[in-house]
C-alpha cells in the first residue's frame, strides 16, 4: 500500500529538482522551459494523490485543466524561443544581458 | 516501454484477482494475498519513482537538449505509471498521448530546427551547481519535513473511510467536468486559442520573407506567358543584350530567346 | 439557479470573448495596413464590456456555476477600472504602433483576451478560476511582448517575463494543491469556512499559504520577487510596457484579495507577517534603486516596485472592518496608481519618434520650454506618483497609511513614510530636468488629437481626483460593505 507521505515527498523532490534545474541551468533556454514542464508535473503528481486519498474527484479535474494549460503554456514558451533565436542566433541565458542597469 | 506494460498488466491482474476470489478464499489466505498485492504496489511505486527522480536530475544537469529532452519523455512515463497506481487512468493516458505525443515533439522539434551550437553551450555551468543544489537541499528539507509530519490530512477523513474511486475513473471525471466546471472549460477553450494565436502570429514570418510556391499561380501558367517566340533576321548577327525587350512579359524568371 | 439565469451575470465575459473571435476574424480578412477597423472594433468592445459591468452592477455577492464566479460590487469596481485603463492603453498605443508602422492586429487581440483573463480573475471565486484567469492574461502578455518581431531586446524581456512567469505560476499551483489537499475543496468560501473551523494550528494550510503568498509577490512584482520587472519594462515596446503596468497591476490586486482574504481571512495572522516583510522590502529597494536609473522605463520600473510595496501594505488590514475600513485603502491605491502609470509611460510614448525612443532622462530636459503643456502634465503625474498634496497620489497613501495605523503598525506607517520622501526626490528630478536644464533639441512634439486630449484628460483627472477624493473612496468603502 502506498502512503499519502510517500507520494507527496515524492513530489517535492521533483519540485525542488525543477527550481534547482532553474537556478543552475544558466546555458540553454530549453531546459528551463522542460524544467517548468518539471515543476507542472510535480504539482499534478501532489492533486492526484490529495484526490485519490481522498476519495475525490476534484483534484483530479484540476489536474487536467493544468496539462492543458501546461501545454498552451510550451507552444508559447518555445514559439518565443524561435522568435528569440531568430532575432539574436542565441539562446544560451548568459547572453541575454542587453539590458543593465 | 515493455516493463511498463508488464507491470500494468501484473498489476491490473492483481486488482482482479482480489476481486474474484474474494468470497471463496478463508480469511488468513484471503490476508496474505492482500498483503502481497500491497508488498507489490509498494515495490512498484518506489521502482518507478526512482526512475522518475534519477531522470528528472538528468534533465537537469544533461547538456545536449536532445538527451534532456528524451529523459524528461522518460519521466513523463515513469508518472504515468504512478498515476496509475493512484487510479487516474484517464489522466495518465492523456499525460502519454499529450505529453509525451506532442509536446515533446513539440520540443524535439524545436531543438532540432534551431540547430543550437552545443559547443558554447558546455561552458561554465559548475559555477552555479552549488548554489542550485544549496536551495534545493534546503527546500527539500523544509518540504519534507512538513509534508511527511503527522499533520498531513486532518482536513481530509482517512483513506479506509472513503471509498476510492471507481475504476470508472473516466466516466465520473467526465460527468463532473461537463457540469460543475462549466465554467472553468469554458476558459481553458480560451486559453488555448490565445495559444494557437499567438504561436502563429509570434512565428509566421512576413509574406516576403517565405519562399513558399504559390500554386494558384503556378497552375495558371500558360506557354505565352513563359516563352515569346521571336522573328528575327538571319542576316545579322545574332545579338546577346537584348534581353531586357524581352522580359518584359515574363513572369518567372525564365525567358525565352528563340531564334530562326 | 437555472443555467439561464446563472448566465446573465457573465453577460460582460462572454460579450468580450465574442467580440474578441469576431475582431480577430474581421483582422484576418481585412487588408488595410493601418488596422484602423480592428482598432475601432477593440475599443468598441471594450466601451460595451464597461457599459456591461455598470448595467449589471451588483447590489450584494452572488456566487453562481458551483462557486466557480461571483458577482459583487468588488468585481464589478475592478472590472470597471480594467476596462477603462485597459481603453486609454489601446489609443496610446495605437498611435506608437502607427509612428513606427509595425501595427499588428493581433496586439489589440491578444489585449482584450488578456483584458478577459483580468475580469475572470476580479470575479473569481475558486482556486482554479484564479489560475485559469491568471494564465490566460499572462499567456496573452508574454505574447504581445515577444510581438515586436524585429527586436532583440523585446523578444529578451519576453523569454525572461516568461520564464519567471511560468515560475510563478508553477510556485502559486503548488501551494493551491497543498490548500487543497489540507481543506479537500477548490472554493474559496468552502476553504475559509474549513480555514475558520480547524481547532489547532495547521502546519499544512501554512505551508500552502506560503507558496500561494510568494507566487502573488512574483505577479505583483514584490522585492525580493521583483527580478523580471526592470529587464521587461525596458525590454518590451513602450505601449506593451505601458499595458503591463496598468490593467494587470489591478487584475493581480484582484488576486490577492480574493486568495487572501477571500479564501484565508482565518489565517490572517499568517500572511500578514509575510506581507510585511515583503512590503517592506519592496519600498525600500524600489525607492532606492529607483535613484540611480538614467533610463526612465527602468526609472518607471523600480517606481513600480516601490508602489507595489505601498499596495500591500493597504492589503494587510484584510477584513478588520472594525478598527477601520479593511482593504478599501488599497483599493484606491491600485486605481489611481493605474490612471498615474498610465499617465507617465503615456508622456514617455508621446516623447518618443520612430527613429529615437527617447526613454533617456536627458530627452526630458527643457521640456518646459519645448512644450509647456505637456510638462505641465507631466509635473502633475510626477507630484503625484510622488505623493505631494493636494494630488490623487498623496491620497492614496494617506488612505493606506491611515488603515496601517488603525490596525496599530506604527513603526510600518513611520518607515512607509520615510521610504516615500526618499522616493519623493528621482521623481522631483524630472520636474527639475524639465523646467531648469537646457533642451538638447527643440525637436517638435507630433502626436494624434486623441492622444493630446486623452493624456490632457489622464493629467487633468488626477488634479481633480486630488481635490475630490472622498468620491472614489466612498465607492472603495461602499464595497467593503460601507
Amino acid at each position: 500500500m502506498i502512503e499519502l507521505t510517500e507520494v507527496l515527498v515524492l513530489a517535492a523532490l521533483l519540485f525542488c529538482i525543477s527550481v534547482a534545474g532553474i537556478f543552475i541551468n544558466r546555458k540553454n533556454v530549453i531546459i528551463l522551459l522542460m524544467c517548468i514542464e518539471l515543476m507542472l508535473l510535480s504539482v499534478n503528481l501532489n492533486f492526484i494523490a490529495f484526490s485519490h486519498f481522498a476519495g475525490d474527484i476534484h483534484g483530479q479535474v484540476f489536474v487536467f485543466f493544468i496539462l492543458t494549460v501546461a501545454a498552451a503554456e510550451a507552444a508559447i514558451g518555445l514559439a518565443i524561443l524561435v522568435v528569440l533565436f531568430r532575432n539574436r542566433n542565441t539562446i544560451n541565458v548568459a547572453d541575454l544581458d542587453s539590458m543593465r542597469g | 516501454m515493455v516493463a511498463l506494460y508488464q507491470v500494468m498488466a501484473i498489476y491490473h491482474f492483481g486488482r482482479r484477482g482480489v476481486c474474484l476470489y474474494g468470497g471463496g478464499y478463508v480469511e488468513q489466505e484471503r490476508k496474505t494475498k492482500n498483503w502481497k498485492l500491497k508488498m507489490l504496489e509498494q515495490v512498484v511505486f518506489y521502482i518507478f519513482g526512482a526512475v522518475l527522480v534519477t531522470s528528472a536530475g538528468m534533465v537537469v544537469t544533461v547538456r545536449n537538449p536532445v538527451h534532456a529532452a528524451l529523459f524528461l519523455v522518460l519521466a513523463f512515463f515513469c508518472s504515468a505509471a504512478i498515476w496509475l497506481l493512484l487510479q487516474a487512468e484517464f489522466l495518465a493516458i492523456v499525460l502519454v498521448l499529450v505529453y509525451v505525443g506532442a509536446v515533446m515533439v513539440l520540443f524535439l522539434f524545436v531543438v532540432m530546427m534551431l540547430n543550437i551550437n552545443l559547443a558554447p553551450l558546455r561552458e561554465g555551468f559548475a559555477g552555479f551547481l552549488p548554489v542550485g543544489l544549496f536551495v534545493a537541499a534546503l527546500m527539500l528539507t523544509a518540504m519534507g519535513l512538513i509534508v511527511s509530519s503527522d499533520h498531513v490530512l486532518p482536513g481530509l477523513p482517512p483513506a479506509a473511510a472513503q471509498p476510492p474511486i471507481d475504476a470508472a475513473n473516466t466516466e465520473l471525471l467526465g460527468k463532473t467536468l461537463f457540469t460543475e466546471y462549466l465554467y472553468p472549460f469554458e476558459i481553458a477553450g480560451a486559453i488555448l486559442l490565445v495559444a494557437i494565436i499567438a504561436a502563429i502570429s509570434l512565428t509566421m514570418r512576413k509574406p516576403a520573407a517565405q519562399r513558399t510556391p504559390k500554386p494558384e499561380k503556378q497552375v495558371v501558367v500558360k506557354r505565352d506567358t513563359r516563352v515569346r517566340l521571336v522573328n528575327m533576321e538571319s542576316a545579322s548577327p545574332p545579338e546577346k543584350g537584348d534581353s531586357g525587350g524581352l522580359s518584359q512579359r515574363s513572369q518567372g524568371g525564365k525567358q525565352g530567346d528563340n531564334s530562326d | 439557479m437555472s443555467i439561464t439565469a446563472e448566465i446573465v451575470f457573465l453577460v460582460p465575459e462572454l460579450a468580450l470573448l465574442i467580440l474578441a473571435c469576431l475582431i480577430l476574424v474581421c483582422d484576418a480578412f481585412s487588408t488595410d495596413p493601418g488596422k484602423l477597423l480592428t482598432y475601432r472594433l477593440a475599443q468598441f468592445s471594450l466601451v460595451a464590456v464597461l457599459l456591461l459591468v455598470v448595467y449589471l452592477y451588483p447590489d450584494d455577492a452572488v456566487s453562481v456555476f458551483h462557486q466557480h464566479f461571483i458577482s459583487d460590487p468588488l468585481s464589478a469596481v475592478l472590472k470597471v477600472t480594467i476596462c477603462a485603463v485597459s481603453i486609454i492603453v489601446f489609443s496610446y498605443s495605437y498611435d506608437y504602433f502607427e509612428e513606427r508602422d509595425t501595427l499588428q492586429g493581433e496586439y489589440f487581440v491578444l489585449g482584450l483576451f488578456a483584458v478577459l483573463g483580468m475580469l475572470i480573475m476580479a470575479s473569481a471565486y475558486s482556486m482554479l478560476t484564479v489560475y485559469l484567469g491568471l494564465e490566460l492574461m499572462s499567456l496573452s502578455l508574454y505574447a504581445m511582448v515577444a510581438m515586436h518581431k524585429g527586436s532583440g531586446t523585446a523578444s529578451e524581456a519576453a523569454i525572461k517575463y516568461f520564464v519567471l512567469g511560468a515560475l510563478a505560476s508553477g510556485i502559486l499551483l503548488y501551494g493551491i494543491s497543498i490548500l487543497y489537499g489540507a481543506s479537500g475543496t477548490l472554493v474559496l468560501p468552502e476553504l475559509a469556512a474549513h480555514v475558520s473551523a480547524r481547532t489547532e494550528t495547521d502546519v499544512l494550510l501554512v505551508f500552502g499559504l506560503v507558496f500561494v503568498v510568494v507566487g502573488i509577490a512574483f505577479k505583483l512584482g514584490a522585492v525580493p520577487f521583483h527580478m523580471w520587472i526592470p529587464d521587461v519594462y525596458e525590454g518590451s515596446p513602450t505601449a506593451v510596457t505601458l499595458f503591463l503596468a496598468t490593467a494587470p497591476k489591478v487584475a493581480a490586486f484582484a488576486m490577492a484579495v480574493r486568495l487572501l482574504v477571500d479564501g484565508m481571512e482565518p489565517l490572517h495572522i499568517d500572511w500578514q507577517g509575510m506581507l510585511i516583510i515583503l512590503s517592506v522590502l519592496s519600498m525600500a529597494a524600489g525607492n532606492i534603486i529607483a535613484i540611480s536609473q538614467t533610463n526612465i522605463k527602468r526609472m518607471l520600473a523600480y517606481s513600480t516596485i516601490a508602489h507595489a510595496g505601498f499596495l500591500i501594505l493597504g492589503i494587510l488590514p484584510g477584513m478588520r472592518l472594525d478598527v477601520g475600513y479593511g482593504y478599501a485603502g488599497a483599493l484606491f491605491y491600485v486605481i489611481v496608481y493605474a490612471i498615474m502609470s498610465l499617465g507617465a509611460f503615456g508622456v514617455v510614448i508621446l516623447l518618443g519618434r520612430k527613429d529615437h525612443e527617447s526613454d533617456r532622462l536627458e530627452d526630458f530636459k527643457g521640456l518646459a520650454e519645448r512644450s509647456p503643456w505637456f510638462a505641465f502634465i507631466m509635473l502633475l503625474l510626477m507630484f503625484s506618483l510622488a505623493g505631494v498634496p493636494p494630488f490623487a497620489g498623496f491620497w492614496a497613501k494617506w488612505f493606506v497609511i491611515k488603515e496601517v495605523v488603525a490596525i496599530g503598525h506604527i513603526w510600518l506607517a513611520a518607515s512607509a513614510v520615510i521610504f516615500s520622501v526618499i522616493g519623493a526626490y528621482y521623481y522631483l528630478r524630472i520636474v527639475k530636468l524639465m523646467y531648469f536644464d537646457q533642451p538638447e533639441h527643440m525637436t517638435e512634439i507630433k502626436a494624434s488629437r486623441q492622444m493630446r486630449m486623452a493624456l490632457s484628460l489622464n493629467g487633468l483627472a488626477l488634479l481633480i481626483l486630488g481635490f475630490i477624493p472622498g468620491k472614489l473612496m466612498d465607492i472603495c468603502t461602499s464595497v467593503l460593505g460601507f
